[in-house]
């Protein structure tokens, strides 16, 4: 059951992967079309506005595809030198840590949202974009990205309960070979 | 018992933080007589915060002072827009009045939507104009790429038909020698140690992007946990020894500073360039004032409600002699 | 607080913790011990702003550029025209590791990516024709370093930003140290090979012929530079959007070359969207301490290190270098540029020091960063391409680049016009 979910992860992982690599495609075309207009004397205004804000969501949506591929560093010097359990153990502590943090990260971003909410904050600049529109969507990775780190945790438990080592590795251990 | 105070100042390249702030708050303070304030001290840049972050992180107590600003804060809090409204002050004299006049409205909008006390308003050098071509007046900025910094300015930029572009400070020189703007706003001092007088002919001193006044804020929570003695000793020696010191410099600033970008005057900042001064007129005075009044203000009484914009004819249209039609 | 910051962080990565999350760890650490007042309330806001970036936009677009030369064959017939031209050096391939580092430098401003295009092309070669992997993924490494020397650079933009420099002249004064440096990233590669043959593969020579007909391999590569570059002298782009134009004008030389389909599409859009997450977490993190460092006084024991020191001009920039070197090991190298700049950059530039030269001179130390243990993001991303081997082989490999790269701050300082001829000349 528990490699199912991790597999069921992954997989919605890599839809979302998707979807950001298509919106920072989209984001190309779109200063691209705002450089060529600008030869004519016209412009969109506010690309520069757009990338940060689609920076954000990139920066949020993608750090749960990067956690069920095994991309986020992870110094292995030690690691490597350890037997099966004490590497084992170290992956528990690994993503516990992970779990732990990004809970409180995403936590401690809800008042940012939560204030632009109640004030009706508009960015600083001339589009006077509501914050609340791209904050609550990075926002969401976060939690996403929480979500998924509290799951994979859970799953590393129970897979070490049921002694499936290999899928344990496979699923908070460190990549040995990428294949995306 | 020293009362330790955490103190976040703006920009920490800028004259007003390396003159008035740091001085102020690391030396005057901690050494005024009777003083049991004890300060440690850094800025919103050197934390890799965004200026305009540092009141919502103040309201939060993250630390007891904060100096931003409040033109970077309005996204927060439009109301702010009003404390900052260009080309009405001309003059840093003007300008003291036209901050004085708006202080009891900053105190309530600090309260209100920042949870902070007021403490102190001081100027940053007043924003003036760089162009590459000859303009002579307002009307010549028409159909020209402008950048401009704060929303007001661009909204002004817009009304008077020219285009607001938003390029990084230090990319400026590039764009105005390669035409990606014409002209390009910014205080005289910078300007001038930026070397903007090398690809920009002609200087305008009509305060297009107003004086970006800094506030200095204190936690409200803070603030009422002093004692009345510190209260009132904090309030006097800002007020007294950071306040008009500052206020003072940026008349004589602005004389110094626009005597090195065109050579009339002493320059003790080095060698002076040679721009072409272009003084505003009469005609442009009351160009500016009728966009104003006709498309800025009323958009801006918009943004921040007929409340705010009563409140400010009352008292900083009053002092200015500009109304927002309600 | 230096110290105990940099013992907790030796020991939370042995225990092979995430290095993002560490970052994060140690700013609840500082928040916790050395800081009187709630700085975890500031966190969400420093999340937001450190991602809200319209400049660090620019790494993903490199990546994705890196990637769509990767899988569009663009990178692999740059590697083999530049083996061509360089194997016969005592040390073969490593050169070719080099020399494409630095084609891919011109087109890319984030270190990381040009590191990452490098590796996925290389890195085969080297199982296959029995390399030394040390050497030969530590010349990856460092190579990989020049994308923030060589124009485009994200690195120097920021810097620009921060100092108020303009960009265009940043740039400029880049290119010759960046050139000189993958020179000497070459004579060391070969000074080693050839008194340890066993190093680096067997040299391998090529016909004059063959070497001239492969230079057409070169044209996309050169063509994308003038593109990038170009897009920046005109005034038709700013420096950060010149890395969309980069993506847009290597898809189409991929396009060109026959390399594009869906399947390619969507192996680049995963890539690029793996490699910015896992470079992200680590620069968020890294802000967030930084945030908490500065709350409780890093700031301040700088600047009075710097400022009290009694040092002449000379040997206060000695006490930077050792500064940069020292924190170098253990922070990430953008929120080291946002800690320290304000800080120190108006402090050289009162002692008389060019903030053009200087800032070249930061991006030298800040690339020996990038692949010094134990933070190194150089290092980590080319240990993510590897099929096998461990994170210590990358770094011990990338020892005697670090050399170079000291005499290369060396160089800078006898002879300052090394950056400052091209801005002056221009
Ligand atoms: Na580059
Ligand atoms: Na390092």
């Amino acid at each position: 059951m528990f490699e199912t979910i991790v597999d069921v992860l992954r997989r919605i992982n890599r839809l979302i992967a998707l979807i950001v690599g298509a919106v920072l495609a989209l984001t190309v075309l779109f200063i691209l079309a705002d450089i060529t207009l600008r030869q004519f004397g016209h412009s969109f205004g506010g690309s520069d506005e757009v990338s940060g804000y689609v920076m954000a969501f990139v920066a949020s949506w993608g750090l749960s595809f990067a956690l069920l591929e095994l991309a986020h560093v992870r110094i292995d010097l030690l690691r490597l030198k350890l037997a099966q359990t004490g590497r084992s153990i170290l992956d528990l502590i690994a993503i516990s840590a992970t779990a732990a943090v990004t809970t409180v990260v995403a936590w401690q971003c809800w008042p940012v949202l939560a204030k632009s909410l109640e004030r009706g904050s508009r960015a600083n600049t001339p589009l006077e974009t509501p914050l609340w529109i791209p904050q609550s969507i990075w926002f969401s990775g976060w939690v996403w990205f929480a979500t998924a780190s509290v799951l994979l945790l859970i799953c590393a438990f129970g897979m070490l309960a049921q002694r499936q080592q290999s899928q344990f590795e496979n699923a908070v251990g460190t990549a040995t070979e990428t294949e995306i | 018992q020293a009362e330790e105070l955490s103190v976040v100042g703006s920009w920490s390249s800028l004259p007003l933080y390396k003159q008035y702030e740091a001085p102020f708050w690391t030396e005057t303070l901690p050494g005024a007589e009777g003083s049991d304030f004890e300060v440690s001290m850094t800025t919103f840049d050197q934390m890799g915060i965004a200026g305009g972050d540092v009141y919502r992180m103040l309201g939060d107590g993250v630390f007891d002072v904060g100096m931003t600003v409040a033109d970077y804060t309005v996204g927060d809090a439009p109301e702010l827009e009003g404390l900052d409204v260009p080309l009405v002050a001309t003059t840093a004299d003007d300008a003291r009045k036209m901050v004085d006049a708006a202080r009891p409205m900053v105190e309530d909008i600090m309260k209100e939507r920042f949870n902070a006390k007021l403490l102190a308003i001081a100027p940053y050098p007043p924003q003036v104009v760089f162009c590459k071509d000859e303009v002579s007046s307002l009307d010549d900025l028409k159909g020209k790429k402008i950048r401009g910094s704060g929303r007001m300015t661009t909204k002004l930029l817009e009304a008077l038909g020219a285009e607001g572009i938003n390029v990084a400070f230090s990319e400026v020189p590039g764009a105005l020698e390669r035409g990606g703007v014409d002209c390009a706003v910014t205080g005289a001092g910078s300007g001038y140690s930026a070397g903007w007088w090398e690809v920009s002919s002609h200087l305008m001193t009509l305060p297009l992007g107003g004086w970006d006044p800094v506030v200095t804020a204190m936690n409200m929570d803070k603030w009422e946990s002093l004692s009345d003695e510190q209260k009132e000793m904090l309030q006097t020696q800002l007020t007294e020894k950071f306040e008009a010191p500052a206020w003072d410099a940026a008349a004589g600033a602005l004389e110094s500073d626009i005597a090195c970008l065109t050579g009339n005057g002493e320059c003790a900042a080095g060698e002076a360039a040679s721009m072409t001064l272009v003084e505003p007129t009469e005609a442009d005075t009351q160009q500016a004032r009728k966009i104003l009044e006709e498309t800025v203000l009323p958009e801006w009484a918009e943004r921040a409600g007929s409340d705010w914009a009563k409140r400010w004819n009352e008292s900083v249209g009053k002092t200015v002699g500009v109304q927002v039609p309600l | 607080m230096i110290w105990s910051v940099s013992i907790s962080l030796l020991g939370l990565l042995t225990l092979s913790i995430p290095v993002g999350i560490v970052l994060f760890i140690l700013g609840f650490g500082i928040d916790q011990f050395f800081s009187p007042f709630p700085l975890i309330r500031g966190l969400g806001q420093v999340v937001w702003s450190s991602s809200n970036s319209s400049t660090l936009i620019a790494i993903p677009f490199f990546v994705l550029l890196g990637e769509i030369l990767v899988r569009g064959g663009v990178a692999e017939r740059t590697y083999a025209s530049l083996d061509k031209w360089f194997s016969w050096l005592p040390g073969g391939l490593v050169h070719a590791n080099i020399g494409t580092a630095t084609m891919f430098s011109a087109t890319s401003g984030s270190s990381v990516a040009t590191a990452a295009t490098v590796a996925t092309v290389a890195m085969p070669q080297a199982e296959k024709l029995g390399y030394d992997p040390r050497l030969f993924s530590g010349a990856i490494a460092a190579g990989g370093t020049l994308g923030i020397l060589i124009p485009p650079s994200i690195n120097l933009i920021v810097y620009g930003f921060l100092t108020e420099t303009s960009i265009p002249q940043l740039f400029l004064a880049g290119l010759i140290p960046g050139l000189l440096m993958a020179v000497a990233f070459m004579a060391i590669t070969a000074l080693i090979c050839w008194f340890k043959p066993s190093l680096g593969g067997s040299s391998r020579s090529f016909t004059w012929g063959e070497r001239v007909s492969s230079l057409r391999q070169l044209v996309p590569i050169i063509l994308l530079f003038v593109v990038v570059i170009g897009s920046i002298y005109a005034g038709w782009a700013t420096p950060t959007e010149s890395a969309a134009v980069g993506v847009f004008m290597a898809l189409l030389i991929a396009l060109a070359n026959g390399g594009v389909n869906m399947e390619m599409l969507r192996h680049s859009a995963l890539g690029t969207v793996r490699i910015t997450a896992m470079i992200m977490l680590v620069i968020i993190g890294a802000y967030f301490l930084n945030f908490t460092m500065a709350s409780a006084g890093l700031g301040r024991e700088l600047t009075s290190l710097l400022e009290n020191s009694g040092l002449s001009p000379l040997g206060t920039l000695f006490l930077v270098i050792l500064l940069y070197i020292i924190l170098g090991f253990f922070i990430e190298t953008l929120s080291l540029m946002v800690a320290t700049i304000p800080i120190v950059v108006p402090i050289m530039a009162g002692l008389g020091y060019d903030k053009v030269w200087f800032g070249v001179l930061m991006i030298v130390l800040v690339e020996m960063a990038l692949i010094t243990p134990p933070v190194g993001l150089n290092l980590y991303v080319v240990q993510g391409s590897r099929k096998s081997g461990t994170l210590g082989e990358v770094m011990v490999g990338a020892m005697p680049y670090v050399l170079v790269m000291l005499a290369m701050v060396g160089f800078l300082i006898l002879f300052p016009g090394l950056a400052l001829f091209l801005p002056a000349a221009l």
